[in-house]
């Protein structure tokens, strides 16, 4: 178990820098606060003016706030630092040393940077979850809870496969610095259902830049909207994209080192 | 003859460089059809290097040492020949080779900034999985040599560049790597963070039996610690041999720097060949053979109206550069 | 002065157009934004017929003329200026006989938005055609009468975000106060949710603030839904918050500097 033990180790030296930066981190915390404060009050209106939105109701959609603020968690903790600092090592060079240490390369640039004080976040987010299932007055089966878990762990794994081939894409167009802009754009996307835009964004925000694999679509298995073989479906999409991107950075890496020309 | 820990026969790396004529015309063309141009970084090297040696490998910029040190330290593949060390496959990358060997580039920094050297070491030691016995026991020993405690406590980025450059070189040192692959490790540093450097590089050789292939800028870097030289010259081997050797054959010549009232009036030529140098600027420089210097610099004296002189070694480079350029 | 500008903005569009391989970015950004939030209107609407009395293509046109309003009056100077002053490369720029922030940043802002115009047009036609909206009420009149409305609007938003960037003179933490101004734009300029949706007292104190002057004012003037009274009104305040901005950005630009030489960075 190596690779805990580099983890935690990695918190550690994490939670070391980010001491460096303490206030940075409770204001950041507060601005998330007021952030979230604000897109309360615009559901709010919304739902002021209407009991339903592309057949959600409001304690559904708060639910699917709290599972987009969980799929923003992470990638706050792990890759929006990761890529800042895999750019950076790309820019000066560092990045030779990633490879010539005696770990998996891929594992080095995940998780060298983790933001630990995010973890806060995820508490709002399971807050906002369990409150927004209480006001709908849903009764989920513990079946469903469990689905649900491994289905925002395997979108999330489809967003991080995503991820991990953008920023390969690095070692053949050496000037790709705003690799990742595609991803922010769209994490936008993920605070409505999917079910209410038009076909076209919905084919994006599903298969292209998934991100409602790991947001709406985790939320309507706690609904029960899901069949058994779709489950199913999407634990694939997750397995394939995973190796997909795996793939990807295995050759771009030799790609790097001048292997295959 | 204690066995070759680095055994490199023909080693060769040519990049393609797409190659484009300025203009749109040619940008449309290149589109459609790509010439390209064949760079040969390093042409068909080979050396053998025994176990516990000490070697400088060098030659001017864009010679080739750096991506021979790539190749070596597994991070280039080349395009030709052959090359092994400790009996691994450089660029298989495979984690007992890259256990067993460190790379310390001297311009490019594995610290973490905003942390102090100690956290990015214990993160070393998990990488690395170092026993926590070994590790201290290491420790101890890098800290007898380079004064590190005192460093530990403070971010990376409140250190001078000495400081750094010392922890930087530890922290590639913990795994107790049998060879060690150091591209311009002095460099930046004054004088005396030079010789620091030296001093640790030779007591650690000594102590460790480690096999060091180091290349640098700095002449004395190389006479101070290698008996034997490599010296590579636009990607081609050229002098494999003792030191002595070398300085008698291409050394002999000194660098004068003087400083002239009115300096731009007087014509040196006479003295020897006038040579540019752009570290000083107000000063003119002309490079003597070395057994000329004491007579040249009396005449110069009694002749000029001169404010200054240093004499020196001319840079490493241009020695190379003149003695294969012919 | 012409010539200074002149100079400026041939440096400012040339290190734009080093940028333009992020411009089919800013394509998805931006028809991402407006689909998003004309979806979940136009759904509500149509399922119930109207909004508060908004139709659904009422929504449609409200997006879209605030995608060119957004573009006109935004600005990024946090993003250009506030590394200067904090890696210490604005003494380079502050020993120049010209202001920084009003002839180089200014410029470049105006660059960014030339560049990013180009790819603004062909979004704009693209929702045109998979929404088909039908500006009833907008007027060339209102069109024209929007213009200045528009430019003040930037340059109030582009002054109060100078200020805020000279924070930067004092602390490290510029970013956080700028994600700070963020919410009162979310929730008095209207760009988010019309404000007409808005509570009560959140429209009736977003009349008196900057924030609705650089997005929500100008989008219903130029559909064409303001009296002349409100137009009026609208203009007045203008005039009032320009005066306001640029009394701040002067000050905390001149304290800022005094700052900057007394730590010499």
């Amino acid at each position: 178990m190596n690779f805990l033990r580099l983890i935690s180790t990695f918190i550690k030296v994490n939670l070391q820098m980010s001491l460096a930066y303490r206030s940075e981190a409770v204001i950041e915390v507060l601005l998330d606060l007021t952030w979230l404060a604000w897109e309360l009050l615009s559901l709010q209106i919304i739902f002021s003016n209407t009991v339903s939105l592309g057949g959600w109701g409001k304690g559904e959609l708060i639910a699917l706030l709290g599972v987009l603020m969980l799929v923003n968690t992470f990638l706050a903790m792990f890759i929006w630092p990761n890529t800042e600092k895999f750019n950076a090592s790309i820019r000066d060079g560092s990045f030779d040393y990633v490879l010539l240490q005696p770990v998996n390369s891929m594992f080095l640039v995940t998780f060298s940077r983790i933001t630990v004080w995010r973890i806060f976040d995820l508490l709002v987010s399971a807050t906002l979850i369990i409150v927004g299932i209480n006001i709908n007055g849903d009764v989920i089966a513990p079946l469903n809870i469990f689905i649900f878990i491994l289905l925002a762990i395997s979108g999330s794994l489809v967003i991080y496969s995503l991820w991990i081939v953008l920023i390969a894409f690095t070692f053949w167009f050496t000037k790709f610095d705003n690799n990742i802009t595609i991803l922010q754009a769209l994490t936008d996307t993920g605070r409505y259902p999917a079910t209410v835009y038009p076909w076209w964004l919905r084919v994006i925000v599903t298969f292209v830049i998934p991100i409602a694999l790991a947001t709406t679509i985790p939320v309507q298995a706690l609904r029960g909207d899901l069949s058994t073989s779709q489950i199913f479906i999407f634990f694939g999409i997750s397995f394939i994209s995973l190796i997909i991107a795996s793939q990807v950075w295995r050759v771009g890496v030799k790609r790097y080192s001048g292997a295959s020309s | 003859m204690p066995s070759n820990s680095i055994v490199v026969e023909n080693l060769s790396k040519t990049y393609q460089v797409p190659e484009r004529e300025a203009g749109f015309s040619a940008a449309v063309q290149s589109f459609f059809k790509r010439k390209y141009k064949d760079i040969k970084a390093v042409h068909q090297v080979g050396f053998n290097i025994a176990q516990g040696e000490v070697v400088g490998f060098l030659g001017p910029n864009g010679a080739g040492k750096t991506t021979t040190l790539k190749m070596l330290s597994g991070l280039l593949h080349p395009t030709g020949g052959n090359a092994t060390v400790l009996g691994f496959t450089p660029w298989q990358l495979k984690p007992e080779y890259l256990r067993a060997m460190t790379l310390v580039m001297g311009q490019r920094n594995r610290l973490a900034w905003d942390i102090p050297a100690a956290d990015s070491f214990l993160l070393n030691q998990a990488i690395y999985r170092i026993p926590d016995d070994e590790y201290k026991q290491t420790f101890k020993e890098l800290d007898d040599l380079l004064e590190l405690a005192p460093l530990m406590k403070k971010p990376v980025r409140n250190l001078s560049l000495g400081e750094r450059m010392k922890c930087e070189i530890a922290a590639g040192l913990l795994h107790r790597p049998k060879v060690l692959f150091l591209d311009e490790p002095t460099i930046g540093l004054d004088i005396t963070g030079q010789v620091r450097i030296r001093e640790f590089l030779r007591e650690y050789n000594k102590r460790t039996g480690a096999t060091i292939l180091l290349t640098s800028h700095y002449m004395a870097d190389v006479t101070a610690l290698c008996e034997r030289i490599i010296i590579i010259h636009q990607g081609s081997l050229k002098y494999d041999g003792g030191i002595n050797d070398l300085s008698r054959k291409i050394a002999p010549f000194k660098l004068i720097g003087v400083r002239l009232a009115d300096a731009d009036s007087h014509d040196l030529s006479g003295y020897g060949t006038e040579v540019q140098n752009e570290e000083d600027a107000d000063k003119r420089y002309i490079q003597v053979r070395a057994e000329d210097v004491t007579r040249v610099t009396s005449r110069m004296l009694a002749d000029l109206p001169i404010h200054d002189i240093t004499i020196a070694d001319p840079p490493i480079e241009d020695v190379i550069e003149q003695a294969f350029n012919q | 002065m012409f010539l200074i500008f002149k100079r400026m903005w041939q440096v400012n569009w040339a290190e734009q157009w080093q940028y333009r391989a992020n411009l089919f970015m800013y394509v998805l950004y931006w028809i991402v934004q407006p689909v998003i939030y004309i979806a979940v209107w136009t759904s509500i609407a149509n399922a119930q017929g109207s909004v508060k009395g908004l139709s659904a293509n009422d929504f449609v046109t409200y997006y879209m003329a605030m995608l060119i309003v957004d573009q006109v009056t935004s600005e990024i100077v946090v993003y250009n200026f506030a590394h200067k002053i904090q890696d210490g490369t604005l003494s380079g720029e502050i020993i120049r006989p010209i202001h920084p922030i009003l002839t180089n940043a200014l410029t470049n802002n105006i660059a960014f938005k030339a560049l990013t115009t180009l790819v603004l047009l062909p979004v704009w036609v693209m929702l045109w055609l998979l929404y088909t909206p039908i500006f009833a009420s907008t007027s060339w009149v209102n069109i024209l009468l929007s213009i200045p409305t528009l430019i003040i609007g930037f340059f109030i938003n582009f002054l109060l975000s100078s200020a805020i960037v000279c924070v930067a003179f004092w602390t490290q933490r510029v970013w956080a106060l700028y994600r700070l101004y963020g919410i009162p734009v979310a929730l008095f300029s209207g760009q988010f949710v019309p404000l007409q949706l808005m509570p009560k007292v959140i429209q009736d104190i977003s009349v008196y603030l900057p924030f609705q002057l650089f997005k929500y004012f100008p989008t219903q003037l130029i559909l064409g839904k303001l009296s002349g009274t409100q137009i009026l009104q609208g203009y007045t305040m203008d005039i009032i918050w320009l005066f306001i901005a640029f009394v701040i950005f002067r000050w905390t630009w001149a304290n800022g500097i005094k700052q900057f030489s007394a730590v010499g960075a």
